[in-house]
């Protein structure tokens, strides 16, 4: 029974405040998990913490921040975006082709096609009102077939445009590119969804989209920016990919699908929506290329990896989920 | 018929029973018998403590002191299939029936086992009882009809049906109904049958109702209960009871001039803000129209069904009306856009803050500022700066009460909830607040400040709808009143301060 004092002072509240208030960020509970995952690893292998594995781990979590930033819009509004695997395979062998043709273009050409694809998923979700699971689904389905369509063996970047590569291959002041533009990524995405407003709705419409709708939000704009940054954020990530790997393969995106989800929820964002944000995604991709790395430089055995993987993911969601927004979770 | 309760044993009995929310007291040692074959009728404001003493009988709500007898033995309802294993059950409002299965499934729904042989259903046995159960409460109807598809009279029907069942089944004698509100859906004829059939189960069980509806209520109980204030203001035989009596004990005799700021009602300006011209909706209200000026806060009153709820969701773009008007300062908005009225200058309190009118996971300062962001602009960008002067601003206007502007909504009082949705308003510079029961579940301290929020809304010229929990509020709070009923405008009652009406008049126009 509250005093009354409590209730002046605001601290009246029953039994979800209470529960709501000894939950920690979930922030917390990931940048834990990381470091204990960083010292495990070091323990296991000196070699672990050397400025060449350091950088291996910051590339390969590099790719996936991009990829998963892009998801992580999708996931704060509330839906999900399967299309980013079939966009980045896409996206990876347009490039090689149009840098054959076009030269430098193809860089703006590819970042366009990742807007127009994600635009074309929110529309979709506006006119046909299917849940974005089975929209992004089909469209991701599409795009699949279309790259092998176009190519259906990797394809190299002939030799001499691996110049026009050093945009993401060279370094700047002794950084590497690649992790200076997943810099740059990252900063877009902090300030669009913090910073603009816009942005801003995302977090709202994803965490009570009815209030949203009734206090005259624009949802349809807001969603539509949602998957438009999704779709921006996988074709930055294939063409990073492809630069590294100086070919375009039909078949990369594949394994992002659900990797990219993975670097989203594993840095404790909510698969219901409403909260999270750019550093949760830093922290999750951080957490996946420390198992993915850790893992081999210990010696753990290679079939037993994606079952650790998996556990890791179970544990991250059950620290993170928001039950109180879910009364029964399916 | 022996109403005499001295002679008679309860058949369920709440012995000083008291239950509390932060800062509300919902029942204060309630007193309450339920006697064998009997008809009661339970009557009360909203915030008289009707739900909770539903919510305790059938297992919802634990009490905080006091206790529950039932057929002579002492009993805790851990949760509602436990009230049910003790043959109490309640029929709710909205129907608890399982919409996409059919009449047969939802009467024996998690109570199969009985049929069961070898892991399956013996359909045919199941389908013979269902039809006599359903025959003993006069129901002839194709049991394998979807329950989606019928009538919101049958689908009662069925469900009183299933609780009278659940007590032989568990071998109860005289189980509890309980029916909550049970004729706001029905038809004049429904509801004959209805009481028709309370009549015949009353020879095995025991019927509680709930209901506004008092000259229904003394028609068709023996007795009549009535609270007000979490307590039990008396209960009487209803061939002893007089409609006015029950009226004036459910509203109070003590009016609190000061209890609404009236000192505070100035009048309203001279320009029309809201006109609305012939508004209609099919099955909701027909054709009505009335205005609202600048600084007038106007009260619409009403029964459940009376059309008041769905009128001011037309007004605010939740739904869209068939016909007819809606101009604000002018313009005339867009039917079924919260948008466009919102983009017009219409703010919505809505009645759920929870669901509708936060969003609980996010600080208060940005639930605060959600309306006002591009307001809050430097260089392009929203400036973090701006957000936190404008969140602390609302926040000391509106007496928000947080630890810090960085707090989650969910974790304040209802009180300071509420107040952080009207701040939202407030903030965007509002014209027109339409405002849906604003001090429901809202204690005592946070009312006072809601209400000198609401006046001094009213002096700066906006304009205001507003529905409240009880009449002494509509009526403290309005200055005119729109009596509606059955989806008929019916009355129009000024409200000026030091000549307002009494509760008990306007309680007459709206039954």
């Amino acid at each position: 029974m509250e005093t009354r004092e409590a209730i002046e002072e605001g601290r009246g509240e029953g039994e979800h405040a209470r529960a709501r208030r000894r939950r920690t960020p979930a922030l917390v509970y990931s940048v834990a998990l990381l470091a204990a995952l960083v010292l495990l690893f070091a323990l296991g292998n000196r070699h672990f913490l050397s400025a060449y594995n350091l950088n291996t781990i910051a590339s390969y979590a590099a790719i996936l921040l991009v990829v998963g930033l892009g998801q992580m819009c999708t996931i704060l509004i509330g839906g999900i975006d399967l299309s980013v695997g079939g966009l980045m395979s896409l996206t990876a062998v347009v490039f090689v082709l149009s840098l054959r043709s076009i030269g430098y273009w193809a860089f703006p050409l590819c970042l366009v096609m990742g807007l127009l694809v994600g635009f074309l998923n929110g529309s979709i979700l506006t006119r046909v009102r299917i849940p974005s699971f089975i929209a992004t689904l089909g469209t991701g389905g599409i795009m699949t077939s279309l790259a092998l369509i176009v190519s259906p063996l990797p394809i190299d970047v002939p030799a001499p445009r691996y110049g026009m590569l050093n945009i993401v291959n060279g370094s700047l002041f002794g950084m590497k590119n690649l992790l200076l533009l997943t810099l740059l990524v990252f900063l877009l995405f902090y300030v669009v969804l913090r910073l603009t407003v816009t942005g801003n709705r995302i977090l709202f419409v994803g965490s009570n989209i009815t209030m949203s709708w009734m206090s005259g939000i624009d949802i349809v704009k807001t969603r539509n920016l949602a998957y438009v940054l999704s779709g921006l954020g996988a074709s930055v990530a294939a063409v990073l990919v492809s630069c590294g790997q100086f070919g375009g393969d039909p078949t990369l995106g594949n394994v992002y699908i659900l990797t990219s989800i993975a670097a989203v929820v594993v840095g404790g964002t909510a698969m219901t929506g409403g909260s999270g944000g750019p550093v949760n995604t830093l922290i999750g991709a951080l957490i996946l290329g420390v198992m993915e790395n850790g893992m081999n430089v210990v010696g753990v055995n290679a079939y037993f990896q994606q079952s650790i993987l998996g556990a890791v993911i179970i544990v991250s969601v059950f620290l993170t989920f928001d039950r109180s927004k879910v009364s029964v979770v399916k | 018929m022996d109403t005499s309760s001295a002679r008679r044993e309860p058949v369920f009995e709440l012995r000083r029973v008291s239950k509390s929310y932060p800062g509300v007291v919902a029942l204060d040692a309630m007193d309450f018998a339920v006697y064998p074959k009997e008809i009661v009728g339970l009557v009360g404001e909203n915030g008289a403590g009707k739900s909770t003493l539903m919510k305790i009988l059938v297992g919802l709500v634990q009490p905080d002191s006091g206790s529950l007898h039932l057929r002579g033995e002492r009993v805790t309802l851990v949760d509602p299939a436990a009230a049910v294993r003790y043959g109490v059950g309640m029929v709710f409002q909205e129907g608890s029936l399982v919409p996409n299965l059919s009449i047969l499934e939802n009467l024996f729904l998690c109570h199969e086992a009985g049929f069961r042989r070898a892991g399956f259903l013996k359909k045919r046995a199941m389908r013979e009882t269902a039809e006599r159960v359903l025959a003993e409460v006069n129901v002839h109807v194709e049991v394998d009809s979807i329950v989606s598809g019928i009538s919101p009279a049958l689908r009662q029907m069925v469900e009183i049906a299933r609780l009278l069942w659940l007590s032989t089944l568990y071998k109860k004698a005289n189980p509890i109904l309980i029916l909550d509100e049970p004729t706001t859906v029905l038809t004049e004829g429904e509801r004959t049958t209805l009481f028709g059939i309370l009549r015949t189960i009353k020879e095995r069980a025991s019927v509680i109702f709930i209901s506004h509806r008092l000259q229904e209520v003394m028609e068709n109980s023996d007795r009549i209960v009535i609270l007000k204030d979490g307590r039990k203001v008396k209960e009487l035989p209803a061939e002893e009871a007089r409609l006015e009596e029950i009226e004036r004990l459910m509203v109070g005799q003590a009016f609190s001039v000061d209890r609404y700021r009236e000192e505070e009602q100035a009048p309203p300006r001279k320009e029309e803000l809201l006109s609305v011209t012939k508004l209609k909706k099919k099955g909701a209200f027909e054709a009505l129209s009335f205005g609202v000026k600048r600084g007038e806060i106007l009260g619409l009153v009403g029964l459940v069904g009376s059309g008041k709820e769905e009128i001011c969701k037309c007004l605010s773009g939740l739904s869209k009306a068939d016909g007819g008007t809606v101009k604000l300062a002018g313009r005339e908005l867009v039917p079924g856009s919260p948008s466009d009225a919102v983009a017009s200058g219409q703010g919505h309190v809505p009645i759920d803050r929870r669901s509708e009118g936060l969003a609980l996971n996010m600080t208060v300062a940005k639930n605060v500022n959600l309306l006002v962001l591009e307001f809050l602009k430097s260089a392009g960008l929203v400036s973090p700066k701006k957000e936190k002067a404008n969140a602390a601003k609302w926040i000391e206007e509106c007496r928000i009460k947080a630890p810090s502007p960085s707090t989650a909504c969910g974790n304040l009082s209802g009180g300071n909830q509420q107040k952080a949705v009207m701040a939202k308003w407030l903030s965007s510079s509002v014209k027109l607040l339409v405002l849906d029961h604003p001090t429901r579940g809202v204690d005592v301290g946070a009312r006072d400040d809601i209400y000198r929020l609401i006046r001094k809304l009213a002096k700066d010229g906006i304009g205001m709808v507003i529905m409240c929990d009880t009449f002494e509020e509509d009526i403290g709070l309005s200055h005119r009143l729109l009596v509606l009923k059955d989806g008929r405008l019916v009355a129009e009652v000024p409200c000026p301060p030091g000549k307002k009406p009494n509760p008990s008049d306007i309680i007459g126009l709206v039954v």
